[in-house]
């Protein structure tokens, strides 16, 4: 497995993609949040983190599931796997952030190596259920304070942190807004490596794999090598966005693992839109946002004895994603881009 | 002593067993026949649980009958409904599909946190009492759930391998385009599978609650281990997913008892990724499967 890599093919792409609207709209959103510190507002700035760290947990989704074709209902698995990796190196090995970083995210890529290369060898349905059963155990586990008196009898001396999880992470930076950008940068580096995998000659690998597997094997592709790689990919993305989302919270517990994790990056990816890299940043803005108005309107005691509880947003979320999925299969970044690009045009008097 | 903890062993898992074999044919039945990963599974035995539970909680007298013709009928409606209305459209994209039924479960689960409440809650057995047999105490429950699980199990099989909708069914997992050539309703008959995996969720559920809890979030336990017995046994090997229903059972009622009961939980990982390395078809699972 060769990767050919040539700078000057990124260079020409590059020239190209900036003459078009969705890269002048990309910048102005860019230079939108980069600006984001400059309000001072820590409740701001926060919920624009989150929705940052989202936005690469959905874009190593959609790349798993859009080009590849494999869907996992298990990167919980990958968010949980590396926080605990991150946290631990953090706090009690005190390594430097970005170290720990790169190591939860090598982590998370071998946790799911054990599900990923018995299920990819397979067509059909096994990775799909596969990470869910494993995200489901790896939740289990975790609760417990030890792994039992066998376990300890046999390797004595080893803990896990039990309901409570490990608490107390420093944050990347006491400056909030240099955290801020530390966060924006691997983000960008995030989708950009992402974006350009798929356009390169492995995503059109990849893409061969989705569309026609008995065809990709036919002309010669090693497919279960190319999904592993897929896998791992995915993985580690998603592992950085763990050990981000850990450092954020100053802490993790078994929750990381609970399904609805896996739920939050299918939802972000499917409201962007499936295969779009950058649609998964629609998603995720979409998703962070309106779940903090859904989340500030059950705190009013008035709305929330109107609704009785019903504004709880996974709840929220579960329909649209049931009505996404139904009615509009390939998500809303393609529409609305469309539209945008026609009131732009309309603006100019094109 | 030992006598004492084997005798236990062999009861919870032969009652674990019966109630992982309704799981695991609906489950199983539903993929074999339609090709559908019904993710939503564990949501038709949580619809069925809290039913019951409401109907037990709230009605004084009776509560217990109403409860299991209530529950029993609208989960069974709500299968043909889930087929009908998310599943058809979607048939085309096998993407579509699993999400849109992962999602139908965490909209179940959430519904169900919301309209009732999210602690555990525990029921009285169906009929109180017990026997000894051999220093271990049996209750009435454990011989209710065995009997009616097997009961259930063959009449589905005999429905399934004598009667014409069985027929039709059965030609429908051989190949659907041919079968609709001949005249079957293809999504009729998956409608009707769904429903008959939906009603056995619901037995299991009314059968199995009032030994174990109710909460909104049992309903991925049901799904994993239904899983994990499709893997052993063959994906879409009804005989294959009842003999895997009882390994299963015993393995993990086996580690509960002699090893220790924190590694029960997991068994079905263990199970699943043995099972994809050394035989991906299953014991029992057809060959064409790869």
């Amino acid at each position: 497995m060769k990767i050919n890599y040539n700078f000057s093919d990124f260079k020409i792409y590059f020239r190209d993609w900036i003459r078009t609207f969705r890269a002048k709209l990309t910048i102005v959103c860019l230079i939108g949040l980069i600006l984001i510190p400059l309000t001072g507002n820590s409740y701001i700035i926060g919920i624009f983190n989150t929705f940052m760290i989202f936005t690469i947990f959905a874009a190593s989704w959609d790349f798993l599931a859009g080009f590849v074709g494999q869907v996992s209902f298990g990167h919980a698995i990958f968010l949980g796997i590396a926080g605990y990796a991150t946290a631990f190196t953090i706090k009690f090995l005190n390594f430097p952030w970005w170290l720990s970083l790169i190591l939860g995210a090598v982590i998370a890529v071998l946790f799911g190596l054990i599900i990923g290369v018995p299920a990819l060898r397979l067509k059909g349905p096994y990775l799909a259920l596969g990470t869910l059963a494993m995200s489901l155990i790896l939740y289990q586990v975790f609760l417990m304070n030890t792994l039992g008196n066998l376990w300890e009898n046999t390797f004595p001396g080893t803990k896990l942190f039990g309901a409570n999880g490990i608490g107390q992470i420093p944050p990347i930076s006491q400056i909030p807004g240099i955290s801020y950008i530390v966060i924006f940068l691997i983000m960008c580096i995030s989708l950009i490596v992402l974006t350009h995998i798929g356009k390169s000659k492995l995503g059109t690998i990849f893409k061969s794999i989705r569309d026609d597997e008995t065809g990709a094997k036919a002309s010669g592709i090693n497919t279960t090598k190319y999904k592993i790689l897929a896998f791992m990919i995915s993985g580690f993305f998603a592992g950085i966005a763990g050990g981000l989302y850990t450092i954020r919270l100053t802490g993790v517990n078994p929750g990381s693992f609970q399904a609805l994790y896996s739920f939050y990056a299918i939802i972000m990816a499917s409201i962007g839109g499936l295969a779009t890299i950058s649609g998964s940043a629609l998603g995720a803005f979409f998703f962070v946002f309106l779940g903090e108005i859904l989340r500030l309107l059950g705190d009013n005691p008035s709305i929330s004895e109107f609704f009785g509880g019903f504004t709880e947003p996974i709840f929220i979320f579960s329909i649209i994603l049931i009505i996404i999925i139904r009615f509009a299969e390939h998500g809303l970044l393609k529409p609305v881009l469309e539209h945008l690009q026609d009131i732009w045009d309309l603006l100019l008097g094109r | 002593m030992f006598a004492d903890t084997f005798l236990s062993f062999i009861v919870f898992g032969t009652i674990q067993g019966s109630i992982f074999a309704l799981l695991a044919m609906g489950f199983s039945l539903v993929y074999g026949v339609g090709g559908i990963l019904n993710q939503a599974h564990g949501a038709f035995y949580v619809i069925a649980a809290y039913i019951f539970y409401a109907c037990f909680a709230y009605i004084p007298q009776y509560g217990y009958l109403i409860g299991i013709i209530i529950a029993l009928i609208s989960t069974t409606l709500i299968g043909g409904l889930v087929y009908l209305i998310l599943i058809k459209p979607l048939k085309e994209s096998h993407v579509g599909v699993v999400i849109v039924t992962f999602a139908f479960a965490f909209f179940i689960e959430q519904f169900v946190g919301i309209a009732v409440d999210e602690i555990y809650h525990n029921m009285p057995y169906i009929i109180t009492g017990y026997f000894t047999f051999f220093g271990v105490n049996i209750q009435y429950q454990y011989v209710i759930i065995l009997v009616v699980a097997l009961l259930l199990l063959g009449v589905i099989s005999l429905i399934i391998n004598k009667l014409k909708i069985g027929k039709s069914i059965r030609a429908v997992a051989q190949d659907a385009e041919a079968a609709s050539l001949m005249g079957i309703n293809v999504d009729r008959i998956l409608a009707y599978t769904l429903m008959i995996s939906a009603f056995l969720a619901g037995v299991a559920a009314i059968l199995y609650v009032p030994v174990e809890t109710v909460a909104p979030h049992i309903g991925w336990n049901v799904l994993l281990n239904s899983f994990a017995i499709v893997v052993l046994g063959g994906l879409g090997s009804l005989y294959g997913s009842v003999i895997g229903a009882f390994i299963l059972a015993y393995s993990r009622s086996f580690t509960n008892y002699f090893i220790d009961p924190v590694f029960s939980a997991l068994i079905p990982i263990i199970v699943i990724v043995i099972m994809l390395v050394l035989r991906p078809r299953g014991l029992f699972g057809k060959k064409e499967i790869k």
